[in-house]
């Protein structure tokens, strides 16, 4: 069937994105709003717009049975759910299905398969795919932790199972220090959390966020669309993204994409997904974390290296077409890299709603935005504060970075704090240019630089210079007669005055 | 013009003066000497919104964001919140946030000062910016005007009176 309308539940700048391909293809789009959202991009950009409640999520965007209703009452004949609010719940793609609307993502039971961490990692082992290698109970004593650290692989980490707060947690990089070691975690266990027991896992070193987007049809197709590295991440979310990864091997990135088809198919996956791994960059291994039953936020990285729309694929499916490629038809195609752009502040990383005033979008050859910011727009409390991604493609990461760096250049957001000064530090950043950055990266190199050091694009006079003028201006601009309007005298010695 | 102005934890002189061809402003850090720097026209203008500033060859784009005393200029993705203030300044912030009748059903002083002339009697209703009374405060007089039409239950203030900052000069009717 072919939709003749969308719904897409979700806002912000992957709302934009949505009703995007829509329009491309054909299909009339539905914006839902809340109350703190009227005046947001998606609601002018859509064909159709309903205010579907007040402004906390739980009360509009989390709403099943309001989008539900809107969807009934406009005729829409999917809802696009995006990433984020109601993306992953199962309960939202068996409600819509009811309705008789289709669910424009996986099936209820594929988001529920991969919906536990834990169990979603043993149904993966099941599969074949690699876990993080570890005990598979409680280790008992010393012995025993030295049999099972040689099989898993030095270095280990020996974990308390009730361990936390760096308590009962030992990494051993040496055998000879295992049993004492061991001991340690053990002994800790039981006087800090009262059990004894006591886990070995691989410790990864420098472990970096590899994922692998992945896409199944309802005709039993499965590929890949090779990987992302995501390893730029402050508070575990991610910052920049980019395809494909500076860190993998030719021959790892075939495995990569096997395994990844291999996960997506042991679970009939329909639609857009993601499986992320954990990738260790000095043994090249990789093991699996989980899958994301979605579309994701830095989708465009890949779309900018393979020429496919994600968004566009996710409705043909969702229409029951076949997959518009076969795995051998795609081919990646030069570097992408894709910048959040939050209004937040670039040191604590602290949200700063508030009023866009001047809004700047860097253009030029190469260099998408994905936002949904304009001058003017008040960026509600509400919601993340991600008001963008900046994106650029090159024939290669170098042309890559260059790019960006000359898009942020071009950037000019003002009236709220943005981190687009931290993004222009971390690509003059060494260890983000040669590429061995770790997901410690933001921790370990970037979180105790103060503004003088992050500012240093700025000759710090250029503030108290632009601050002074302006504020002889406003000064000078201010109704000065409103005060004293009743004598000329008054009026002539005060200005004197003022002007001494 | 004289201004103090703060900057990221650092005190400030600033002195600005504005010529036919060219801005004329002087900062002195605290212990330092006065540094002069003549800035252009043609190298600050106002541009469609924003501050195009080339400041020692480098261009800027800027824009300054200022409420009162309080300004955060944004230029580079980066940006700084700059106080900067001089008597004139303080003074009007001081009365702007002491005259507003808009919640509360009085009007009050936002600073010491001396009644210079009232121009209101009980009973009397006033409009929106009606003159209300001039009120000398760091040697100069200052007129405080209705905030919004109503009616004078009381004035408790006349020409010639001492009042101290947060006093209660006229009262509204609800």
């Amino acid at each position: 069937m072919m939709f003749k309308k969308v719904l897409i539940a979700n806002r912000g700048e992957i709302a934009v994105r949505v009703i995007r391909s829509c329009r491309e293809m054909g299909i009339q789009t539905v914006a839902v709003f809340s109350e703190a959202d009227r005046n947001s991009l998606h609601v002018m950009l859509a064909d159709e717009a309903y205010h579907i409640g007040p402004a906390p999520s739980v009360d509009s965007y989390l709403r099943i049975d309001k989008i539900i209703d809107v969807a009934k009452k406009s005729g829409a004949d999917a809802v696009h759910p995006g990433y984020g609010f109601l993306s992953e719940k199962a309960d939202f793609a068996r409600a819509l299905k009811k309705a008789g609307i289709v669910f424009i993502g996986p099936t209820a039971e594929n988001i529920e398969a991969m919906g536990d961490k834990l169990a979603s990692r043993e149904l993966m082992k099941e599969a074949g795919v690699p876990t993080v290698p570890g005990s598979p109970g409680s280790i008992r004593d010393a012995d025993e932790a030295v049999k099972a650290s040689n099989k898993i692989g030095f270095p280990v980490i020996i974990k308390a199972s009730a361990g936390g707060g760096g308590k009962g947690i030992r990494v051993v990089h040496d055998p000879k220090d295992l049993p004492s070691a061991f001991r340690a975690c053990q002994s800790e266990g039981k006087n800090y959390f009262g059990d004894d027991r006591v886990f070995i896992e691989r410790f990864i070193q420098n472990p970096k966020h590899i994922e692998v987007q992945v896409f199944g049809d309802t005709h039993g197709n499965v590929i890949h669309l090779f990987e992302r590295e995501c390893s730029v991440q402050r508070r575990h979310q991610k910052l920049i993204e980019e395809a494909p990864s500076i860190s993998v091997p030719e021959k790892v990135r075939q495995q990569l994409g096997a395994v990844a088809v291999k996960a997506a198919q042991s679970i009939s996956y329909i639609g857009a997904g993601t499986i992320e791994f954990i990738f260790d960059n000095n043994t090249k291994e990789f093991f699996f974390m989980e899958m994301n039953t979605r579309l994701q936020v830095e989708h465009p990285v890949t779309e900018m290296i393979t020429g496919v729309d994600l968004v566009r694929e996710q409705i043909q499916v969702a229409q029951g077409e076949k997959l518009s490629i076969t795995q051998d038809e795609i081919q990646k195609n030069g570097h992408s890299i894709e910048l959040r752009i939050c209004a937040e502040d670039p040191i604590t990383f602290i949200p700063s709603p508030g009023k866009i005033r001047l809004c700047r979008i860097p253009q030029g050859s190469f260099v998408r935005m994905d936002s949904y910011a304009y001058p003017g727009y008040e960026i509600p409390i509400h919601y993340d504060p991600m008001i963008g991604k900046l994106i650029a493609w090159g024939k290669n990461r170098e042309e890559c970075v260059a790019r960006l760096q000359r898009a942020l250049a071009e950037f000019m957001l003002t009236g709220v704090k943005s981190n687009i000064v931290l993004h222009k530090n971390i690509l003059n950043h060494k260890k983000f240019l040669d590429g061995s950055y770790t997901t410690q990266f933001i921790d370990q190199e970037i979180a105790d630089r103060d503004q003088q050091e992050l500012f240093m694009f700025v000759d710090e006079k250029v503030f108290l210079i632009s601050a002074a003028i302006t504020a002889f201006k406003d000064n000078q601009s201010r109704d000065i007669p409103q005060y004293n309007t009743f004598s000329r005298w008054k009026n002539l010695a005060r200005r004197d005055g003022l002007r001494r | 013009m004289l201004f103090e102005a703060e900057v990221n934890g650092k005190n400030y002189e600033v002195k600005v003066n504005e010529a036919r061809q060219h801005w004329k402003v002087s900062i002195k850090e605290e212990d330092a000497d006065w540094v002069n720097y003549e800035i252009s026209k043609e190298d600050y203008q106002s541009l469609d919104n924003t501050i195009s500033f080339i400041f020692e060859n480098s261009s800027y784009l800027v824009d300054a964001v200022g409420s009162g005393t309080e300004y955060t200029v944004y230029t580079r993705g980066a940006y700084r919140e700059v106080k900067i203030f001089n008597d004139e300044m303080l003074l009007h912030e001081s009365l702007k946030s002491g005259s507003a009748m808009g919640d509360s059903d009085s009007l009050t002083s936002g600073m010491p000062g001396k009644i210079v002339e009232v121009f209101v009697k009980d009973g009397e209703e006033v409009t929106k910016d009606q003159p209300l009374i001039i009120m000398e405060a760091m040697k100069m007089e200052n007129e405080m005007r209705a905030s919004a039409d109503g009616k004078v239950k009381s004035v408790n203030v006349k020409p010639g009176d001492n009042v101290e900052s947060g006093q209660t000069l006229i009262n509204f009717e609800q």
